[in-house]
């Protein structure tokens, strides 16, 4: 995906910007000619001179992956100038939750069939690793896993806006 | 908040950019000034203009909607400065997977049971109709009782009277519960037309088919491993039938020598 800023065509942020490219340019190995509106997004949203900022503060091998993550938060913002890319976590939240209570609620008939069968007779353990599965009531993923939700919500006893349960940056 | 000469304290906004807060500032609202923090992260990723420039084209709701979802933003960037919301997505999309995957898990257990329970009714009638068979046999048995069946089927028996009783009671019961499981099986899927809407960059959602065909492949492993069961009752039935067959016999025969005394050549 990186461009050399050694070739004759300047990067789509030079070019947008309509200066010159020089060798040391920023932007120049993760905004390739190729790709104008990848540039256009992000500097609409966030501003060039904020991006730059940005990529100096972090290290050059993670420099990519947060160029791609401000593209895509820039489009998103685009598309939805109200929740951008918050909507989608939103969405994927209330999914969370709704697994979980569905999970719950199947538990709990899981136990209740189980123990009708106990009490009439006897029978054989389901093989392999679903037998170690019994008796989780609540499941076994952590649906708190240490970000807080964009907002309030039945099932969320945080605020808004962003808690110090995890530092630093998670790699994906 | 402290109050000079009449005025109210400047919000975060214009205390970091070191002006004056007129009544009329649009941004005052949204940071207010315990929480400069909060003002630095949005001021840091979006800058004040383009702020400014996104408020613009909105209503008075969906200004107050768009700021919060803009901080919440900041604040993650802040805190993940290389991936920043992405990071965030990635992680609920992965525990959304584990659900899913705990979810089909215990499915697959319940059906597993419900299996077990059916084959143990099914042998509990099994042994009940023995039973009554093999008393009623002797009985019934009259010197024109010739359709004494072969093969192992208990309806064709004279005793079958007594087997719908038993049936019914089974069946009366049994559909009550593949109900119960049926339409919380029908809840489950409706969440996968739900999925479907997900961002499409991670395919980690399997289709319906692929659900279905994972569902139906537990069950068939169910019903496969249910085949190991012995089946005693179909032995145990064949034995009363030879019994059957050899009393008819003898019967027939007894039966063939009274015509032949008495027959007129």
């Amino acid at each position: 995906m990186a461009s050399s800023s050694t070739s004759n065509s300047p990067c789509a942020a030079c070019k947008f910007l309509r200066r010159k490219c020089l060798p040391g340019c920023i932007f120049a190995p993760y905004f390739p000619p190729e790709e104008p509106q990848k540039f256009a997004n992000v500097h609409k949203i966030f501003g060039a001179s904020n991006v730059s900022k940005l990529l100096n503060e972090i290290m050059p091998h993670q420099r990519e992956d947060a160029v791609n993550s401000l593209a895509y938060e820039a489009e998103a913002r685009m598309k939805d100038p109200v929740y951008g890319c918050v909507g989608a976590i939103s969405v994927l939240q209330r999914q969370v939750m709704r697994l979980q209570k569905e999970l719950d609620a199947t538990n709990a008939d899981l136990m209740r069939f189980t123990s009708n069968d106990m009490s009439n007779s006897s029978f054989s353990v389901f093989p392999g690793q679903y037998g170690a599965r019994m008796g989780h009531g609540g499941g076994s993923f952590d649906h708190n896993s240490g970000f807080s939700l964009p907002y309030a919500s039945p099932w969320n006893n945080n605020p808004t806006g962003g808690s110090s349960e995890e530092g630093g940056d998670g790699t994906m | 908040m402290t109050l000079k000469g009449g005025t109210s304290q400047a919000c975060a906004a214009c205390k970091y950019q070191r002006r004056r807060c007129s009544p009329e500032c649009p941004l005052a609202p949204y940071f207010p000034p315990d929480q400069p923090k909060m003002f630095q992260n949005a001021h840091k990723l979006f800058g004040v203009s383009n702020i400014l420039k996104i408020l613009k084209q909105l209503n008075t709701v969906q200004k107050m909607e768009a700021m919060r979802s803009i901080i919440y933003q900041a604040n993650i960037r802040d805190r993940f400065p290389v991936h920043g919301c992405c990071w965030v997505m990635s992680q609920l999309q992965y525990q959304i997977q584990q659900a899913e995957e705990e979810l089909y898990a215990v499915l697959a257990q319940i059906a597993f049971f419900q299996q077990q329970k059916q084959q143990q009714q099914q042998q509990e009638i099994n042994n009940n109709n023995n039973v009554n068979d093999s008393a009623s046999q002797l009985q019934a048995l009259s010197l024109f009782h010739q359709e004494a069946p072969v093969n192992a089927d208990a309806s064709a028996l004279p005793i079958a009277s007594s087997y719908p009783n038993v049936a019914a009671a089974y069946s009366s019961g049994y559909p009550d519960h593949k109900d119960n499981l049926v339409n919380s099986f029908w809840e489950y899927d409706e969440m996968h037309p739900f999925f479907d809407t997900i961002d499409d960059r991670q395919s980690y959602i399997d289709s319906k088919e692929a659900y279905d065909s994972r569902y139906v492949h537990n069950c068939d492993v169910i019903v496969d491993d249910s085949k190991e069961y012995p089946s005693g009752s179909d032995s145990s039935l064949k034995d009363t039938t030879q019994s059957v067959e050899h009393i008819a016999d003898n019967e027939l025969k007894s039966a063939a020598a009274c015509f032949s005394l008495t027959s007129v050549n």
